[in-house]
This record gives C-alpha cells, sequence and structure tokens, in this order.
C-alpha cells in the first residue's frame, strides 16, 4: 500500500491509475489514468468523442464502476465505498438535464436533501434559496413542473439540484449542451460568476474546446485511445500545445484566443516599468484582457494604452508592444 | 394422443371450418376497411368530426362481443349475415385509427411539395399521402383481422360459420366423450387462422412496401 | 373483444375528452330498457326471466365477476411486469413479451370452455380464466411503462445516490403510471366483455340473460340482457377513463 501514490493535501479528487474495461470490446475506454484535481478547482475534461471523457467523469460517481486504479475523494479512498451514500455527497448535472417531469420543480431540487432526511421546511427554505441562487424568482417558480420551463431554465434548475445538499464536488456532463448557442453563452457565465461565490471542485465534460476555454481553471485534452494529451491552464495550453493533437484540437486562432484569457497585467509585467509615456493613450483597468485593451485602442485610435498604477504613477504601452508581448507565449508565461 | 386421433378422424370437417372462419374473417376485414379507411377519407377537412368518430368507433368496442352478436338476432336472425356485420363493426376502429395516424404522419413537406408540382388533391392523395401512409393503414388492417380471428368464433352463438362452431359443441357436451378434443381442436385451429393471417400480412407488408422508403 | 385494439398508444385525438357524452348515452339506454320492458306484454316466461331480482342478480354477479378477477390481474400483473423489467431478468422479460403477444390469437371462450372442462365450473374457475385472459396487457403494458422512461432519468436518479428501489418508486413507477393505467383499463374492458361469456361455466352473470333469451326464444329476454350488458360496458369504460384521468400524476 505504502509505495503507491497518496493524493496530496490540497486535492479533493485523485484519480490514482483507473482503467475501464468494457466487456466485449478490445480496447479499454480508459486505461492507467491519473489525475489530481485540488480543492476548489474547474477542471474542464474535453476531447473528441470515444476519448474516455464521460468515462472518466462517470468514475468519478461511480457510475461506471473502474477495472482497475483507485479514486480518492477528499482524501478518502472510495473506491470501495457505499456508492448511493458517495453519490449523494457529489453534486451530478447531465446534458439531458433529467428533472423528474412528476415532481415540482422544489420537489425535484429537495430530492437528494429529502434523502438524507432533511425536514420538509426546510428542504422547501432550501429549495427557494437555490432558485435564488441561480436566478429564478422562487415565487413563481417552486410550484412548476418541469414541462412548463424553458430548456435554459430547466438547466437552472438542474444545477441548483445538483447543489442541494452542498456538495464540496459537482460533476457535470456538458451541461449546456443541449440549449441553443445564446442560451449557452448565458448560463456559462452565470455559472462562472456562481462558481467564484460558491467554490466548489467542479469536474465538466464537454466537446466544444471554446467552451473548456471559458470556464475551466484548467483543462484536460484527451487524445483519442483515452491518452491524457495535456492537463494545464487555457493559457498554458493555448501558448504550449503539448503536441501536434492539441494544436489541432484547439484549432486555428489560438494567437487571438489568447488575447482574451490574458489580462493586462501579465502583459505589463514582462516589461520595464519605466516604458515612455504617451501622449495619446487611453486609460485601461490593469484586470481588463487584452482583448478588450486592443479592441479599446483600435477603436479610438489611440497609440497605447494607459494602467492606472497604485500611488497615481500610470504606466504606458504602445501598440507595438502589447501585441508583440501578447504574441510570445513564452515570455509572458515564465 | 386423443386429440391428434379426434383431428384426424375428423378432419375434412376441421378443414371445411377452417376455411369457413378464414373466410368470414376476409370478408368482415374487407368491409371493415372500406368504412374505416373511407371514413378517414371523408372526413380529411372535418377533423371534430373525425374525432368524434374515432371515440364512437372506440366506444363501440368495449361492447362485449357476446352482447352485440345476441342483438343481431332480433334485426336479421341467425347465421352469417349477422355474424359478419356485428365483426365488421368491431373491425373498424383500428383500421380508421391506423388511416387517421398514417396520413397525419407524412411529412407535410412532403404534401407541400407535391402541392407545389401542381398536383390536385385528389391526386396528391392517391400519389403521395396515401403510399407513404400505406404502412401504418396495412397495420391497422392486420390488427383487426387478428381481433377478428377471435372474435369470430364467438359468433357461433347466433349459428355463425367457423372454428367456433367446434368449441360451442364442446361446450354443449361436456363431460361426454370428445367434448374436450372438440373444444381443444377448436381453440387450435383459430390460433391457428390467426398465424397464417398473420403471416399473409407479412407477406403482404414485404410485397407492397416501398422501396425508397427501405434502400439503404 | 380482444386486446389488440385498444391496447396501442393512442393516436393524436383519440383521448376521450367529453366525460359527459357516455354516461348520457348510458341514461338513455337504460331508459329505453325500462321503457321497452314496461311496453311489452310478457308472458310467464319472459316475466320470470326478466323478474327484478333475477335480472340484479345477474348484474351483481358479473360486477363481482369482473371486480374480482381485475383486483387480481392486477396484483399478479403489475408486480410480475416490475420483476420482469429489473437488469437481471431482461432477457427473461423479452421472452414473456413476445409470448404474451402471441397469445392475443387465443380465443377468450376457448380459455374459459377449456379451463372448465379441465378445472371445473363455476364462480372461480371463471375468475382464473378472466385473469388468465387479462393478465397480458397489465404485464405488457407495466414492462412497456417501465421501459419507456426515459434513460436519461435514471441516469440522474443514480447520480444523485438513490438506491434502485428509489429510482423504482420515485422514478420508474410514477413516470410508467399513465401506460399501466390504459392497459389496466383494457384489462378491465375485456374482463367485462369476457365475463358475458362466464355464463356458458355457470359462473353467471349479464351473459346468462342473454343466453336464456336465447335458448328461451325470447327476444325481449335477450335484448334486456343485451342492453344491460352494453350499458354496464360503458359505464365501466366512462369509470376508467375518469379513474385514468385522476390517478395520472401531474405534471407529465
Amino acid at each position: 500500500m505504502s509505495d503507491r501514490p497518496a493524493p496530496s493535501q490540497d486535492a479533493m479528487i485523485f484519480l490514482d491509475g483507473v482503467s475501464k474495461h468494457y466487456p466485449g470490446q478490445a480496447k479499454a475506454a480508459v486505461s492507467e489514468l491519473s489525475m489530481e484535481i485540488k480543492r476548489g478547482e474547474f477542471v474542464v475534461l474535453v476531447g473528441p468523442s470515444g476519448c474516455g471523457k464521460t468515462t472518466t467523469l462517470r468514475m468519478i460517481n461511480r457510475l461506471v464502476e473502474p477495472t482497475r486504479g483507485r479514486i480518492f475523494i477528499d482524501g478518502k479512498d472510495v473506491t470501495h465505498a457505499d456508492v448511493d451514500s458517495l453519490r449523494r455527497g457529489i453534486g451530478y448535472v447531465i446534458q439531458q438535464i433529467g428533472l423528474l417531469p412528476h415532481l415540482t420543480i422544489a420537489d425535484n431540487i429537495a430530492l437528494v436533501p429529502k434523502m438524507l432526511g432533511m425536514k420538509r421546511t426546510d428542504r422547501r427554505r432550501r429549495a427557494e434559496e437555490l432558485l435564488e441562487l441561480v436566478g429564478l424568482d422562487p415565487a413563481v417558480h417552486v410550484g412548476r413542473y418541469p414541462k412548463q420551463l424553458s430548456g435554459g431554465q430547466q438547466q437552472r434548475v438542474g444545477v441548483a439540484r445538483a447543489l442541494a445538499a452542498d456538495p464540496p464536488v459537482m460533476l457535470m456532463d456538458e451541461p449546456f449542451g443541449a440549449v441553443d448557442p445564446i442560451v449557452r453563452e448565458k448560463l456559462q457565465m452565470e455559472f462562472l460568476r456562481l462558481q467564484a461565490s460558491i467554490r466548489k471542485t467542479i469536474v465538466m465534460v464537454t466537446h466544444d474546446i471554446d467552451e473548456a476555454l471559458r470556464l475551466g481553471d484548467r483543462i484536460a485534452i484527451f487524445g483519442p485511445g483515452s491518452r491524457l494529451a495535456q492537463f494545464d491552464t487555457p493559457l498554458a495550453i493555448l501558448s504550449n500545445p503539448a503536441d501536434d493533437f492539441v494544436r489541432d484540437f484547439i484549432g486555428s486562432g489560438a494567437p487571438v484566443r489568447r488575447l482574451s484569457l490574458l489580462k493586462v497585467s501579465d502583459v505589463l509585467a514582462s516589461f520595464p516599468s519605466d516604458m515612455p509615456s504617451l501622449a495619446n493613450a487611453i486609460e485601461v483597468d490593469a484586470g481588463e484582457t487584452v482583448h478588450r485593451a486592443l479592441e479599446l485602442v483600435l477603436a479610438s485610435g489611440a497609440e497605447g494604452i494607459e494602467v492606472g498604477g497604485a500611488g497615481g504613477t500610470s504606466r504606458y504601452l504602445d501598440l507595438q508592444s502589447l501585441l508583440t508581448a501578447a504574441a510570445q507565449p513564452t515570455k509572458v508565461l515564465s | 394422443m386423443k386429440l391428434i386421433a379426434y383431428m384426424t378422424d375428423n378432419a375434412d370437417l376441421l378443414v371445411f371450418l377452417t376455411e369457413q372462419h378464414i373466410e368470414l374473417v376476409l370478408v368482415s376485414v374487407g368491409i371493415s376497411a372500406v368504412i374505416g379507411i373511407g371514413l378517414a377519407l371523408l372526413t380529411q377537412s372535418t377533423p371534430r368530426l373525425r374525432h368524434g368518430l374515432l371515440s364512437l368507433t372506440g366506444t363501440l368496442l368495449t361492447i362485449p362481443s357476446f352482447a352485440l352478436f345476441a342483438l343481431m338476432i332480433p334485426l336479421m336472425g341467425l347465421g352469417v349475415a349477422p355474424t359478419i356485420v356485428a365483426l365488421a363493426v368491431y373491425g373498424i376502429f383500428p383500421i380508421l385509427r391506423n388511416t387517421v395516424t398514417g396520413i397525419e404522419g407524412v411529412d407535410p413537406a412532403v404534401v407541400e411539395a407535391a402541392r407545389g408540382l401542381g398536383m390536385s388533391p385528389g391526386r396528391r392523395m392517391r400519389t403521395v399521402v396515401l403510399p407513404l401512409a400505406w404502412p401504418v393503414i396495412l397495420n391497422g388492417i392486420r390488427t383487426a383481422t387478428i381481433m377478428l380471428v377471435a372474435t369470430a368464433a364467438i359468433g357461433a352463438v347466433v349459428h355463425g360459420p367457423g372454428l367456433g362452431q367446434e368449441i360451442f359443441r364442446g361446450l354443449e357436451r361436456i363431460g361426454g366423450a370428445n367434448a374436450i378434443e372438440e373444444a381443444l381442436s377448436g381453440v387450435i385451429g383459430v390460433i391457428f387462422v390467426a398465424l397464417v393471417l398473420d403471416l399473409l400480412f407479412i407477406a403482404i407488408a414485404k410485397i407492397t412496401a416501398l422501396r425508397g422508403l427501405n434502400v439503404r | 373483444m380482444s386486446t389488440a385494439a385498444v391496447e396501442e398508444v393512442p393516436a393524436p385525438g383519440t383521448r376521450r375528452s367529453t366525460t359527459w357524452v357516455l354516461p348520457l348515452v348510458v341514461l338513455i339506454l337504460l331508459g329505453a330498457v325500462w321503457a321497452y320492458v314496461h311496453s311489452l306484454r310478457m308472458d310467464s316466461i319472459e316475466a320470470r326471466s326478466l323478474a327484478a331480482e333475477v335480472v340484479l342478480t345477474a348484474l351483481w354477479q358479473h360486477v363481482q365477476l369482473v371486480v374480482a378477477s381485475t383486483l387480481l390481474t392486477i396484483a399478479i400483473g403489475v408486480p410480475l411486469g416490475v420483476l420482469l423489467t429489473r437488469p437481471r431478468t431482461r432477457r427473461a422479460g423479452a421472452v414473456v413479451l413476445a409470448a404474451a403477444n402471441a397469445s392475443q390469437a387465443v380465443p377468450s371462450i376457448g380459455v374459459l370452455v377449456v379451463l372448465a372442462m379441465v378445472f371445473g365450473v363455476g364462480f372461480w374457475m371463471a375468475v382464473v380464466a378472466l385473469v388468465l385472459y387479462a393478465l397480458l396487457p397489465v404485464l405488457r403494458n407495466t414492462m412497456v411503462g417501465i421501459r419507456q422512461v426515459d434513460p436519461a432519468l435514471i441516469d440522474a436518479g443514480r447520480g444523485m445516490g438513490m438506491s434502485p428501489t428509489e429510482v423504482l418508486c420515485t422514478i420508474e413507477l410514477p413516470l410508467a403510471v399513465p401506460v399501466m393505467l390504459a392497459g389496466i383499463r383494457v384489462a378491465l374492458i375485456l374482463n367485462v366483455g369476457v365475463a358475458t361469456l362466464a355464463a356458458f361455466t355457470n359462473a353467471g352473470g349479464l351473459g346468462s340473460v342473454i343466453s336464456s333469451g336465447i335458448s328461451l326464444d325470447r327476444m325481449p329476454v335477450l335484448i334486456v340482457g343485451s342492453a344491460l350488458t352494453m350499458a354496464l360496458a360503458l359505464t365501466v369504460d366512462w369509470l376508467a377513463g375518469l379513474a385514468e384521468r385522476v390517478l395520472r400524476p401531474r405534471g407529465i
């Protein structure tokens, strides 16, 4: 036992060499995968279909039982723990949403609290709280049935239901896949805001690299044959793709996409603090993305940007330097 | 076994009754089909009437067959005719329902395209809608047929033709010699007829299938 | 009567929505029978066959046959159907379903007569025959109802930590209810119909009024028997429709 790797202190989910062989299939769906996901981290599993990302996700709450390997949640080996109580402690959101059509919204949200023995009035209050949290008016929605809600509203309820028992971990299987693109983007943004306040450990599966780049703290890109091609931050993946597969998968336009992940402050860090001041500069916040900064410069016809620093000292960066810095991944990252 | 001995001894009679049974069912289903498909076509533009007819014929189906057969006696006496009428009444609903479902299931875009080609309503129905709805309609006729094969056995109470006579003859002489063989051979015969007609419909479905719907 | 036509999922527009039509028809039918009987000058045979006591006894026997057989059918068909959809028995379930479908071709009168010959006659033997015959729609609809439940819902339930029993009770069964109810309704209607044939095996019921009308060659007896049978069948169908509407879970 002692020679096997153990999860580190701040690991919330730790997969230790898990494999899944389905009977009758020559190739493993997932083979010898090890992964550590930290507390409060939002990790997105992404890859082409059949790469094993969904199988990996479903092994975490053991909807798929691993053939080999161990799974740790919050430092505890749960590979052989009681599945039902394991799952009650893990939020689960799926693409088909899976609200029970014969139960009201409130009852749907309260399913897990009910199984955990929460009292009726408390469940009701919890449901209302959660509806509020996901941006639905409790007064309007508690007594409704799922069919009376739009797809976007249903998925918000799906998220509320997963959060009902306040689980430290949430698993999401293409949660925004079933809604149209406009609603999807809105839900993604809302969810990011929500995550900023609740700080759950989240593992999400998607096949959409843009969604992954937008949402993930770290992204695990699965290649064919369930190979973990790269597991890193979005910026690092865009800047330094591990191999040709990753490069192909993120597709063209990686440099441009990076611009919306880079902060102005990141770029400034790679320049000396005494850059010459510019007469015609547009003021930009240090926390703004480079993408936004460029947009402002181009729209206003300014020479560059001016970033207000502490104590009234401003730093300047001309357009050319901004572009050069943004285009040099390694330099920025170091 | 006594049953086999009985059946071989009375083979002529059983074959005759089986033929009668098949004829009875096919004639009744034919009438049901004309009425059922006809009603579906006639109510094309009157959906409320169509709905009403579906409810009505569906409700007729809940009437116990013994009661309906018996009621035919004061109206039409005993024999073949009342049996056929009662059976035809039962057969309408599945055929009407499937015809309606089949017609409504035809892709509106295809009908619209036919309109665009300048087909008249009658021509559209004949060359586009009915051929596309045919598998569903045929299945309704098949359902009706299998149902009537079993129901026809009860027609013997109004002295209707067919294998029901064997069952009732056995019933009348309950406890007597060969009673159980008579009843059993009637039941087996009915099941056999159902099987044969079911195969017949599978064959018809194969033969009349539109090639374009099945090519890969 | 046979199962084939009524049991399939109703086509759009076939769900009977006007609840007052059927009871009205039944009332008119009963009124017509009453007027008809009172307009007759009955001979002694007719008077004896149509005495209120005789007819009501037959009606009561009929209701008993239907209630007993339907309850038994549900008590056997539903648990069996549930059992046959569990993962371990899925294969057996497919076989049973195929066999059950094939058994549609068996004539009800045949089941009744052959059972009577082998096991004897009387009320409970008739009930056994009715249950055997009506089991198919209940069994089949229970299985179909459970199988048609969206697998995503079951996945969601398992994913939130429901045990298989909890999944069955909170997801599968409630969502199967509409289909199961439709099957039970078909069984009920079948039982009303086949119970008329129970007269042939000495189990009483309204069929005995009809058959005595036939054998005595007294049309009024036959007509009253048939009309009452129809009235009973329509009433039962109406009640079943109401029950279906009330028992269907909301939100579906």
